[in-house]
């Protein structure tokens, strides 16, 4: 019989643990949290608390030292193939953007693309679409050099959208944005959040971006120093303990 | 790359054009046999008696005896670089298969102090038709006719009448050797017959096979294991080179990398993409370099001190070699950096700066 537990948490960790051997630094330290499908989650905490380490575990772009990440109930140390993983079910959006600086933003949004099946008639269109939904229809031809920076994270959000993900993991996406720019890609992010019903996994330093998730964990020195619902729930009550 | 490609292409061609140009002089003078003072590998050391090739026309089976001596002298327009001057009879079919170029003549056995330059040299020393050069010493000859060899050593050589270059260098009735035609040229047994005989004449004569000489001759052996160490070097050196070159780039695209693989990329495909980017750099670096390396060449064979040294001609087996060398290190020298690369974890790819 399988696991009640396997399509409710969309990721899962147990006991996840992250040592850097240089300095010996414990990025995570017993770390067990679940994240619903469809949930909105934001992260928050200060530098070094190990955020991003833990951002990076959920998205099987780093290795945990010790403790599993489960990902609909299956454990990532267990799939072999990582790669197509992350290239059809997670969206990743980072705080520098990381576009190929030689390539349009139409081509960059396509990248993904080229780990599916989609022929190139089909990437451009599918690559328009991605880019007029974030607003950047006008902006296709541009290399990333010649965006300002709020348009290269929406042209990153597009890229991460590629693949029709059902996940998307955003480390500090506002971080290197005004005060405007921050607030539409916020805007975005909640859009897909409702209309798309992405499950959505978010690093801030910002109190008020993180109050528009479903729930918030604080980390500290590697370890989830709290996990509660927001504001935006109403609620203050404890979450459901999850099966580990 | 290109810098690479174009010295390897340059050093290689240099040295293959140099072992041409040497072989060339030989094979243009269809002899069968050549004659020279035994135990001496060199034309220019070898003496013997000009009568000697009397002897040897009375051979049954020799059609044609050329007798000739060489020298290299210095010329004060060109500066330390000696010239090849060689000396031949006015009636020589060494001097009747020149090609001469339009405007000059060949020598004959009236000319007094007359002379014939190689093409190249012509240039070089910038004389046509009618001038007037001084070599040995002070004497002033004229330039009756210029030719063109396929040789680039001859291009850069010239031909006095036999008994000038005999009188200059102090060996009335001496000459270097001789170069026999015979009427077997394709029989071995009868040129190896032809050979004994002409040795049979005198105790200090040898005569080898035109093939044989070419192999033997210290010229050659000389410049064959020239070309072979300057290509050897040039080809580290250019390796190396571009093996730095393509380590470098990739290395510095880890970053790159790293985002790839964080959107999904697998490590087939980035290592795929950047051995392709690899041949297309290494051949565009390949045109460029042979390109770079044939505009050298040129440049250099046409410069008055090298003239006669290099042939500006690069052989095509050359250009290869390049491409060939471009496309090998090209490709070796993204793997290394692409495999290490994609076998970080995205993580550590996209910290790297």
């Amino acid at each position: 019989m399988n696991n009640p537990t396997r399509d409710y948490y969309l990721f899962r960790t147990e006991h996840l643990s992250k040592l850097y051997p240089d300095g010996q630094v414990h990025a995570l330290e017993d770390v067990n949290i679940a994240i619903r499908r469809g949930e909105y989650v934001a992260i928050m905490g200060p530098s070094g608390s190990g955020k991003s380490t833990l951002l990076n575990m959920l998205g099987a772009l780093d290795r945990p030292t010790a403790g599993e990440v489960y990902f609909e109930g299956r454990p990532l140390s267990k799939i072999r193939n990582l790669d197509r993983l992350r290239s059809t079910k997670f969206g990743f959006v980072f705080q520098s953007f990381h576009l190929l600086p030689v390539l349009t933003a139409l081509e960059n949004v396509q990248v993904p693309m080229f780990e599916t099946p989609l022929c190139a008639a089909e990437r451009v269109r599918k690559a328009r679409e991605l880019l007029a939904l974030v607003g950047m229809e006008h902006r296709t031809d541009h290399l990333p050099d010649k965006l300002s920076v709020g348009e290269r994270q929406r042209v990153a959000i597009a890229r991460a959208l590629a693949n029709d993900p059902i996940a998307l993991l955003a480390d500090e996406p506002t971080g290197n944005l005004d005060s405007l720019s921050a607030e539409g890609v916020m805007t975005l992010f909640a859009e897909l959040h409702t209309e798309r019903e992405m499950t959505i996994v978010l690093i801030t330093h910002d109190e008020h971006f993180a109050q528009r998730a479903q729930r918030i964990i604080r980390m500290q020195d590697g370890r989830v120093k709290s996990d509660v619902y927001s504001e935006r729930r109403r609620q203050r009550t404890p979450l459901p303990p999850f099966a580990v | 790359m290109a810098v690479a490609v174009g010295a390897v292409v340059a050093l290689v061609g240099i040295a293959g054009g140099f072992e041409r140009s040497f072989l060339a002089i030989y094979q243009r003078q269809q002899v069968d046999i050549l004659v020279q003072q035994r135990g001496i590998k060199q034309r220019l050391t070898s003496v013997l008696d000009a009568k000697l090739g009397e002897k040897i026309a009375r051979i049954p089976g020799v059609k044609q005896v050329n007798s000739g001596l060489v020298d290299f002298i210095a010329l004060d327009e060109l500066g330390p670089v000696g010239v090849l001057v060689q000396g031949w009879e006015a009636d020589s079919p060494l001097m009747q298969a020149l090609d001469i170029l339009p405007g000059g003549r060949r020598l004959t056995s009236d000319d007094a102090q007359k002379l014939l330059l190689g093409e190249r040299l012509a240039i070089s020393l910038d004389k046509k038709v009618g001038d007037q050069l001084t070599i040995f010493d002070d004497e002033t000859y004229t330039v009756a006719g210029i030719f063109h060899s396929p040789s680039v050593y001859e291009n850069g050589s010239m031909v006095v009448l036999l008994r000038d270059l005999q009188r200059f260098m102090g060996r009335p009735g001496q000459v270097s050797g001789f170069a026999v035609i015979t009427e077997h040229a394709a029989d071995e047994d009868q040129i190896r017959r032809i050979c004994r005989e002409i040795e049979s004449l005198g105790k200090n004569i040898e005569a080898v096979p035109t093939a044989e000489f070419v192999n033997s001759t210290n010229e050659i052996r000389f410049v064959h294991a020239m070309a072979w160490i300057t290509s050897v070097v040039a080809l580290i050196i250019g390796a190396v080179g571009m093996l730095n070159t393509m380590i470098m780039s990739v290395f510095e695209r880890t970053r790159e990398i790293g985002i790839l693989r964080a959107i999904g990329w697998r490590r087939r495909r980035i290592v795929r993409m950047i051995l392709m980017e690899a041949v297309l750099l290494s051949l565009a670096g390949g045109v460029l370099g042979a390109l770079a390396a044939m505009a050298l060449t040129n440049f250099l064979g046409r410069q008055p001190a090298a003239a006669g040294m290099i042939d500006p001609r690069l052989a095509p087996s050359v250009i290869l070699l390049g491409f060939a060398i471009a496309l090998g290190v090209g490709v070796l020298g993204a793997a290394y950096p692409a495999y290490r690369g994609a076998r970080l974890l995205p993580t550590e790819a996209l910290r790297h700066e």
